[in-house]
């Protein structure tokens, strides 16, 4: 494995709306060693040669979702992405914020429109009126049935990549559909029939133009496109599909068969 | 502008349909002309027999060709659950696109540049 250094340029859009009419580029000189993350990078230009950069982390373990930006344009977790491999030709990595997105300043963007949408599909449990003394019992294929939408950490990489939300402001987006389709798919949920109808208005699941950039996006490769599909074939059956539900809550605290090791 | 294939496909499908469209418009008129009477029909049909609109209908089969096969992409995706094959999925859409148009396109062009 190789240790030495690479010298890259880092090209950052800059953007301070109390100074500036519109967005330029600024562009820094660091070593990508071995290791170092674009995170790194951008600590390394805000300590040592411009204080100003302005950026937003918390976690640097890709599970906050605060850092996502847009690298030689795509969406991605800069924390967990190594500088080395995003380098181009031209020895030359390229920062933007987040697509699509109002821009507070340099490469922090203002959110609220994600979180909006987000509340906008209930993302919370509605539970049935029997809750378990215990505990609730899914079963495997209930659980895979829900394709590890529960991984999303709300990180907008992907909403920020959809031209559909860039075109229509009213769009759920992918990753409140996501949500949605985890509650729906949810059998603990009592309310998917609700759900649905909301989703089946004109700015929910059919707004969607299947252009896959948020599978693309996803730095956890989850699939919105697919659960949105799916939320599309549920809505059109919405009320067999929460008549199915009632019926199989009935048995939600019931064992689900032979435990192993017991 | 996010960059992407799934946005090619996504302005491709649009423009063709714009395309589509527009096309649709041209047809009714000339055919619309056959209610102002023959010579009307006869003169809009000439103005379009000229070399430049039968180079043109190479377009319009591409126009035709591609949109379709992307509904046929689309309904893939709908309903086989193959967003996996996101990718190749266009790339087959756009070769199979390309070998129809061009089986199509060359007797329409040899029979433009024949007169």
């Amino acid at each position: 494995m190789s240790t030495t250094a690479l010298s890259v340029t880092v090209r950052i859009q800059r953007f301070n709306p109390d100074v500036d009419k519109k967005p330029y580029w600024d562009e820094f000189k660091v070593e990508a060693t071995q290791g170092k993350t674009i995170l790194d990078a951008l600590h390394e230009i805000k300590e040592e040669q411009d204080g100003s950069v302005t950026f937003q982390r918390s976690c640097r373990h890709a599970i906050c979702g605060s850092c996502a930006m847009n690298v030689n344009g795509q969406n991605m977790l800069v924390c967990e992405t190594p500088l080395r491999e995003h380098v181009d030709r031209k020895g030359r990595i390229t920062i933007r914020p987040l697509p699509y997105l109002p821009i507070i300043k340099d490469l922090v963007v203002d959110r609220t429109r994600f979180w909006e949408q987000y509340l906008r599909v209930k993302p919370w449990l509605i539970p049935p009126e029997n809750i378990p003394e215990k505990e609730f019992r899914m079963s495997e294929d209930e659980v895979k049935a829900l394709h590890d939408a529960e991984h999303c950490i709300m990180c907008g990489a992907c909403y920020s990549s959809c031209q559909v939300v860039a075109l229509n402001k009213s769009y759920i987006g992918p990753h409140a559909l996501l949500k949605a389709f985890l509650r729906v798919m949810d059998p603990r949920d009592s309310a998917p029939a609700a759900r649905l109808d909301d989703l089946d208005k004109g700015d929910g699941v059919y707004r969607c133009h299947t252009i896959f950039n948020c599978i693309d996006a996803c730095p956890k490769k989850l699939n919105p496109t697919e659960a949105i599909e799916t939320l599309r074939k549920l809505a059109m059956k919405r009320q067999a599909f929460e008549d199915a539900r009632r019926e199989r809550q009935q048995q939600l605290n019931e064992p689900i068969g032979p435990v192993p090791g017991h | 502008m996010y960059r992407s294939t799934g946005f090619l496909s996504f302005l491709l499908r649009r423009v063709t349909g714009v395309a589509l469209v527009l096309y649709l418009l041209l047809h009714i008129w000339v055919i619309g002309g056959i209610n102002s009477g023959a010579d009307t029909f006869n003169s809009r049909m000439e103005f379009l027999g000229k070399p430049f609109f039968r180079v043109l209908e190479i377009g319009l089969l591409a126009a035709v060709v591609y949109h379709g096969i992307d509904g046929i992409r689309l309904l893939m995706v709908h309903y086989l659950n193959v967003t996996e094959y996101r990718k190749s999925l266009l790339y087959a859409a756009l070769a199979v696109s390309a070998i129809l148009v061009i089986a199509g396109g060359l007797p329409i062009l040899l029979f433009a540049l024949e007169g």
